[in-house]
């Protein structure tokens, strides 16, 4: 994991005092923001022409590199090296996908586009977003990026959340999280009301390429997402696609060309937006090729082809209000540019009985809520700041006798959380076993989404039923999932984080890294040992605090241990080794561990008492 | 003590719970199956509130490694005690009850047969028939209630063995509701 620091060598990671830069970036399927909290408001960085939307396309021609608007505008003269919507293909597996109708993809090995500069995957391509977006922020900024809130779909699963991972890395953009996007909405509106009654908050966040309904409790202090549903391949470009389709038809059109398509697309998203404001529209085939032939468009047309993905967005808010375990809301916000459409506002309406609330920029919503989160993630904010609970959208669990999936983790838990399950084995003498993870909701695992598979070995031969296999799921912060398991007799041990198998591995990512024009061999050298540094110090510094505060929690031996090691790391720091900076950091995390683990152990029963005095009494009593 | 010490270590392994911290003393609740549910949410939000990961961006990496296996704790900690089904589990396991043959014992035949008629009345209700639904759905809550109330009464009581059996119907009655609410969508 490349992490980018602000901190050069020797300099004191201190957060407190300067306001560190952390952005929030809402990487989207057609368009992509990037925002700043400066402590009294939300900045949206804009473009040069002073757009704030970045259009999430990637020019990859011969010459040079386009991103963005420029890269947009050679889109009908160069369709095949310019890629749009590809977060639709973010960690995504080649079955996963139709024919992309913008432009060609490769037919073997890894899911890219077919370019001018060869391949291209999905999460270069959202790299190259990113590193877009990171330009231009810092372009108006005092100084570098320290770190980014990125939003993902709340529908995205394991391996499409570590694919935005991977890009981000490549681009350079340190992680504080990755951020659902329906939360990242109600965190700007709610942020904005400090609502000291406990309310109920529906977020309708219907994109390009992505559909997510949430639906959150706030009260002061505790922003809690209750559920959350919805589709990670549903969107605007759907109803493009059913216009252009209709479009296709009416003029007779069989088999359009690449170019073709995209000018269809082109019409279609034209038609789309001008069908907001009139009831019909004319549309002109005749750059078409066809016999110049004119076709109208009435919004109620419109209505009917869409109304089947509507309908498919309804059925996902009723269900997320069941899981919830509440019948309605007392307010709806809408997100996204695909609830500007008429249609889709009434038919929310009408779910929630209840007029949708759009007060804040359904497209700057989601960035402006990131970068708030980001704010308080990088430690400009104080302990007091509303704390998210977030949950993870899909079941996660394994493959059992018969290929049907056994449930560690439920949808909607909160997250971090760890799960484990015992599992014995199905035959005499079995030494080994494949434990193949799977993320979905239906009971047969070949309905499910099959995120990894890895194996156990030696296990000692036992009669079937006698090994006692423990597999633990754990899932971070960020709805990342990490997997064990531990034969409890002998300790035979293997674990995976969970990589998408069609994404790209440590080693691509750091070829990709060298082979980059932007971070030259000695920049990275540069880079890591910084990076080592600051995490060095970090823990020195932590760890320094810790013993004067807590220091009875340690006997002699345990001290003089933790001791010896903190002098080892600082004559280490006085070298400019990054390895074995990085080495030693991490031997003397591990050996301060059981201290941190006293350390919070403490702290709970000191939390305890001061709620058992104080509010607990008082709460109770009203 | 001695037996139920050596009984629990042996069950510990066999819990959906990522460590062996015990989810009673987490969340300073008495470990009976009765509980203040409104106290466990404050001590739940309470511990959240201090010990998110968010709450430790910037410290140093093994704090942050710690916290969120704390956090991870306290989330599995809360879901556990706060389903009825999952918390009775939780309190036979803590009490060191034997799962395993509780369940080859299983529940009684009687209780096996009223499930069986529930369920084939779930499934013959005609489509769109809401009151007949719904009178089905109130005898299985109330078949629910019913085991549910006996397995607090025997906890309450250490009658673990009729406990457990209880516990067992609770299972079942549980998917029959879950059933319900699925047909009824």
């Amino acid at each position: 994991m490349v992490l980018l620091q602000i901190a050069e060598p020797g300099e004191s990671p201190d957060l407190t005092v300067a306001r560190s830069i952390a952005v929030g970036i809402d990487l989207g399927t057609t368009n992509s923001l990037i925002a700043q909290f400066d402590g009294a408001q939300v900045r949206v960085f804009e473009g040069a022409s002073g757009q704030p939307s970045l259009p999430s396309v990637v020019h990859y021609g011969a010459e040079s590199t386009q991103v963005g608007g420029a890269a947009l505008a050679l889109a009908n003269e160069q369709p095949e090296n310019t890629i749009a919507s590809a977060k639709r293909m973010l960690g995504r597996a080649r079955e996963d996908v139709a024919d992309d109708p913008y432009a060609t993809l490769t037919t073997d090995g890894a899911l890219a586009f077919a370019t001018d500069q060869g391949k291209k995957t999905p999460v270069e391509v959202s790299a190259a977003i990113l590193d877009a977006l990171k330009i231009r922020a810092e372009a108006q900024l005092d100084g570098p990026i320290a770190g980014a809130v990125i939003t993902v779909p709340a529908y995205f699963d394991d391996a499409q959340r570590q694919a935005t991972r991977q890009a981000a890395e490549l681009a350079g953009v340190k992680v504080l999280r990755l951020l659902n996007e329906p939360t990242a909405a109600a965190v700007a509106y709610g942020l904005d009301e400090q609502a000291e009654e406990s309310s109920l908050l529906a977020v309708y966040d219907l994109g390009g390429g992505t559909f997510d309904i949430s639906i959150l409790r706030m009260r002061a202090g505790l922003f809690e997402v209750l559920a959350t549903g919805g589709d990670s391949a549903l969107g605007g470009d759907d109803f493009d696609r059913e216009i252009a389709r209709y479009v296709t038809t009416e003029l007779a059109m069989t088999d359009p060309t690449p170019r073709q398509r995209r000018t269809l697309l082109g019409i279609a998203r034209d038609a789309k937006q001008a069908l907001s404001e009139s009831s019909a529209i004319e549309i002109d085939g005749s750059g078409l090729g066809g016999d110049g032939q004119k076709i109208v468009l009435t919004r109620r047309t419109l209505e009917a082809l869409i109304e089947p993905y509507i309908e498919r967005t309804l059925k996902a808010c009723k269900q997320a209000l069941q899981d919830a375990g509440v019948e309605s809301v007392d307010r709806v916000v809408l997100v996204g540019g695909s609830t500007r459409t008429p249609a889709v506002a009434q038919a929310v309406a009408a779910c929630f009985d209840q007029t949708p609330l759009c007060t804040l920029d359904p497209d700057q919503v989601v960035a402006m809520g990131a970068a708030r989160q980001a704010d308080i993630l990088i430690g400009n904010r104080s302990d007091d700041d509303a704390l998210l609970l977030d949950v993870i959208p899909l079941s996660l669990g394994l493959e059992t006798y018969g290929g049907l999936a056994e449930r560690i983790i439920d949808r909607n838990s909160t997250i971090p959380i760890a799960r484990a399950q015992e599992f014995t084995t199905a035959r005499d003498g079995q030494t080994g076993l494949v434990i193949h993870v799977v993320q979905g909701e239906r009971e047969r695992v070949a309905d499910c989404r099959s995120l990894a598979r890895f194996e156990l070995n030696g296990i000692p031969p036992m009669v079937a039923g006698a090994a006692r296999i423990e597999v633990t799921f754990r899932v971070d912060a960020d709805g990342i999932l990490e997997v064990s398991a531990v034969e409890q007799q002998t300790g035979a041990r293997s674990e995976v984080v969970v990589k998408p198998a069609f994404g790209l591995d440590e080693r691509d990512i750091t070829d990709m890294l060298k082979a980059s024009y932007e971070f030259a061999a000695e920049d990275m050298a540069a880079r890591k040992l910084a990076e080592a540094g600051v995490e060095a110090e970090a823990l020195l510094e932590g760890l320094r605090v810790a013993l004067v505060k807590d220091g009875d929690l340690l006997d002699r031996d345990e001290t003089q241990t933790l001791r010896d090691g903190m002098v080892r790391l600082e004559e280490t720091l006085q070298h400019s080794d990054a390895d074995a900076l990085r080495d030693s950091t991490e031997k003397l995390g591990r050996a301060s561990e059981t201290f941190a683990t006293r350390r919070m152990d403490r702290s709970i029963q000191s939390a305890l008492q001061g709620i058992s005095v104080g509010q607990l009494d008082a709460e109770s009593s009203e | 003590m001695w037996l139920r010490r050596e009984l629990h270590g042996l069950t510990v392994n066999a819990t959906a719970g990522a460590t062996s911290r015990d989810y009673f003393s987490l969340f300073h609740i008495e470990p009976n199956f009765k509980i203040d549910e409104i106290a466990l949410e404050q001590v739940y939000h309470s511990l959240l509130s201090q010990f998110h990961p968010d709450r430790y961006a910037g410290k140093p990496q093994v704090e942050q490694r710690v916290a969120a296996q704390l956090c991870a704790d306290i989330n599995a900690g809360y879901r556990t005690l706060l389903g009825e089904v999952t918390r009775a589990h939780y309190l036979l396991q803590h009490n060191g009850v034997d799962l395993k043959a509780a369940e080859r014992e299983g529940v009684g035949a009687d209780f096996l047969m009223t499930q069986i008629i529930l369920r084939e009345r779930l499934e013959s209700i005609a489509e769109g028939d809401q009151a007949g639904h719904q009178a089905v759905a109130r005898e299985i809550d109330e078949h629910y209630s019913l085991s549910r109330d006996r397995f607090a009464e025997a906890a309450q009581g250490a009658a673990w063995h009729d406990a457990a059996r209880y516990w067992q119907e609770m299972c079942y009655l549980a998917k029959l509701v879950d059933a319900t609410d699925a047909r009824g969508r």
